[in-house]
């Protein structure tokens, strides 16, 4: 073959997984398109302000109440609930296994909790549906085997892998050195890990920290099972325990009988809308947070 | 930070793009006729599936060249589809809204409606419930929020009422609506209150009552089950509760029921003609009586 026939070839090789690439981007910004138009309609029948501190979500009324409010802090409730139950554990796993366990361990440990990843959340919804609900709502003593609690528990476990495997490739990215100098100057190997090897590893647990939370606040399926979906604002310590209603299952629960081009469509649109700035916003720190140490450390 | 930026340009860029995709047009009317078989697509409530499921099986044994395909997805899928011309019948567990007729019309569909069948909606409660009947005025105060305690029905040592409802996505839920909780259209002001579960099924509704001691919810006459405890309704004038029976309902003594639909654009022709007919005749019907529905006249 001939050198020009070659590199025309390699041109369009170069070319393809350009294009390749491109479609990644072209793709979200289609997606982000198609939910401004179906979602700025909503604004001929209500305002910002009024979607923001609306504290009534009654879609199907006349006129309908859109309030936002109920249904955005349902979210953070469950996603807030769901992180301080797997951060904590998630990073102590995560440490454990890339410090303390032996090698024959480590191998089978994290091809484990990753094999969690896998599980269909339909399952987790299941379980929570049927087993873990009326097992705590008995221990608790609560009306409702449903509620914001169950949801986070739920989450937390499908969060679990991401922080725990994210977070052990930044655990075990810190340079050796770092530990040896440390065990050299007399800390105990706790002393290490806490003081010296987690926050050298921070940002990469931040970033795992924050995806997770991206991909808490963003399932559905799970949580339309087991949060009960009452739109009511959760109110303080006791709103883990009652039922509420998060935008993820606001959107699944009423799209499918929800008349077209109305304010109600236009709303679920904005719900969506919402739903993806926030992960957008979440990836993007995540992102900025590992940048920016990988020019600290060097 | 630089890359920060970069997104955001981006997203700039994202917008005049919504402006572009916002000119696309709806699907034009597709025809039925593909060669010498005929299809017929029936979409719509979830609450009419399993009708929708066993007639589109026996119609295919008696007249297997006619193409049935059926799909849920909820009452106003099923009218969408309709109007967009991708179905020839959407059922609907509740009436059509004005809104949608207008969009019709729009559409230049003239939507014909056919009652195939009658649905009695239960109230049900735990099993432990001391209640033995209920009345409309009672079930508007507790589904809008204005009772809240099970005391003031007079249970004592129940605590507060958990009212489970179907979420708004449901027929059933707004036949509920029109039917109890704004008592037939007397105060149109009542609503759901914000309070209340919301499930995504006629199961859950079912397992979720049956699992909460404090919980009222309401179900189609073809899921009840001896999990839950049956409340017998007193209408609306007054009078003796009346328990929500296949008979009560066919008779019209049950108030809380209602009809559901068939949705045709025009008078329906051929196949569909075909299918329509059979669902209203007695083998229809049949099956009607046999999934806990009521069957029309």
């Amino acid at each position: 073959m001939n050198t020009g026939a070659r590199r025309v070839r390699e041109w369009l090789i170069e070319r393809a997984i350009q294009a390749a690439g491109a479609m990644a981007i072209v793709f979200v910004l289609a997606i982000f398109a198609f939910l401004l138009r179906d979602a700025l309609p909503v604004f001929r029948e209500t305002t910002v302000r009024d979607l923001a501190t609306g504290r009534t979500w009654l879609p199907t009324a006349e006129p309908p109440k859109l309030g936002l409010l109920p249904l955005l802090l349902g979210s953070l409730y469950v996603t807030i609930g769901a992180l301080l139950i797997s951060v904590p554990l998630g990073v102590a796993c995560a440490a454990f296994i890339s410090e303390v366990a032996p090698r024959w361990m480590r191998e089978t440990l994290k091809p484990a909790v990753e094999v969690l990843a896998t599980i269909p959340s339909v399952v987790f919804g299941f379980l929570g549906l049927l087993l873990v609900g009326p097992w705590l709502a008995e221990l608790l003593d609560l009306d409702v085997p449903l509620f914001a609690g169950l949801g986070s528990l739920m989450l937390a476990f499908m969060a679990m892998p991401m922080i725990v495997s994210l977070s052990e490739d930044a655990i075990r990215a810190v340079p050796m050195t770092l530990r040896q100098n440390s065990l050299a100057l007399g800390a105990t190997q706790w002393q290490t890990i806490w003081r010296v090897v987690l926050p050298a590893g921070r940002s990469g647990i931040i970033a795992a920290v924050l995806l997770g939370m991206g991909r808490a606040i963003g399932e559905t399926m799970t949580v339309l099972m087991v949060t009960g979906n009452a739109a009511v604002i959760p109110l303080g310590l006791p709103g883990f325990l009652r039922p509420v209603r998060t935008m993820t299952a606001t959107i699944a629960a009423e799209m499918g009988e929800t008349a077209y081009n109305t304010p109600h469509y236009h709303a679920l649109f904005a719900i969506g809308l919402l739903l993806f700035i926030i992960t957008f916003a979440a990836n993007t720190i995540a992102d900025v947070v590992v940048r920016r140490s990988g020019r600290t450390t060097r | 930070m630089v890359r920060v930026r970069v997104m955001a340009a981006l997203l700039a860029l994202a917008l005049p793009l919504a402006a572009l995709t916002g000119g696309c047009g709806r699907p034009e009317s597709t025809s039925s006729e593909s060669g010498d078989r005929e299809a017929v697509a029936q979409i719509g409530s979830t609450t009419m599936l399993p009708l929708a499921g066993r007639w589109q099986k026996a119609f295919n044994r008696k007249q297997p060249e006619v193409d049935i395909s059926v799909s849920g997805g909820g009452s106003g899928t099923g009218i969408r589809a309709l109007i967009a011309g991708t179905a020839e019948i959407a059922n609907s567990s509740r009436d059509i809204k004005q809104k949608e007729i207008a969009q019709a019309r729009e559409a230049g569909v003239t939507l014909v409606e056919h009652v195939v069948a009658y649905d009695g909606i239960a109230v049900i409660v735990h099993p432990s419930n001391p209640l033995h009947e209920i009345s409309v005025e009672q079930l508007s105060d507790i589904f809008s929020g204005r009772v809240t305690s099970w005391a003031d029905l007079g249970a004592t040592r129940m605590g507060d009422t958990q009212v489970i409802s179907r979420d708004s996505a449901s027929g059933t839920y707004e036949a509920f609506k029109e039917l109890v909780v704004t008592m037939g259209g007397q105060d149109k002001t009542r609503d759901y209150a914000a309070a209340v579960l919301k499930q995504a099924s006629n199961q859950a509704v079912l397992a979720l009552v049956a699992r909460t001691k404090s919980g009222i919810g309401y179900v189609g006459l073809g899921y009840l089950d001896e999990s839950v405890k049956v409340l017998p309704v007193i209408p609306l004038d007054g009078g003796e509760a009346v328990a929500p029976t296949v008979e009560n309902v066919a008779s019209g003594d049950y108030s809380v029921s209602r009809a559901l639909y068939c949705y045709t654009n025009g008078e329906p022709r051929g196949a569909t003609k075909a299918y329509l007919d059979w669902i209203e005749g007695p083998e229809g019907q049949a099956i009607v009586e046999e999934l806990g529905f009521v069957p029309v006249k």
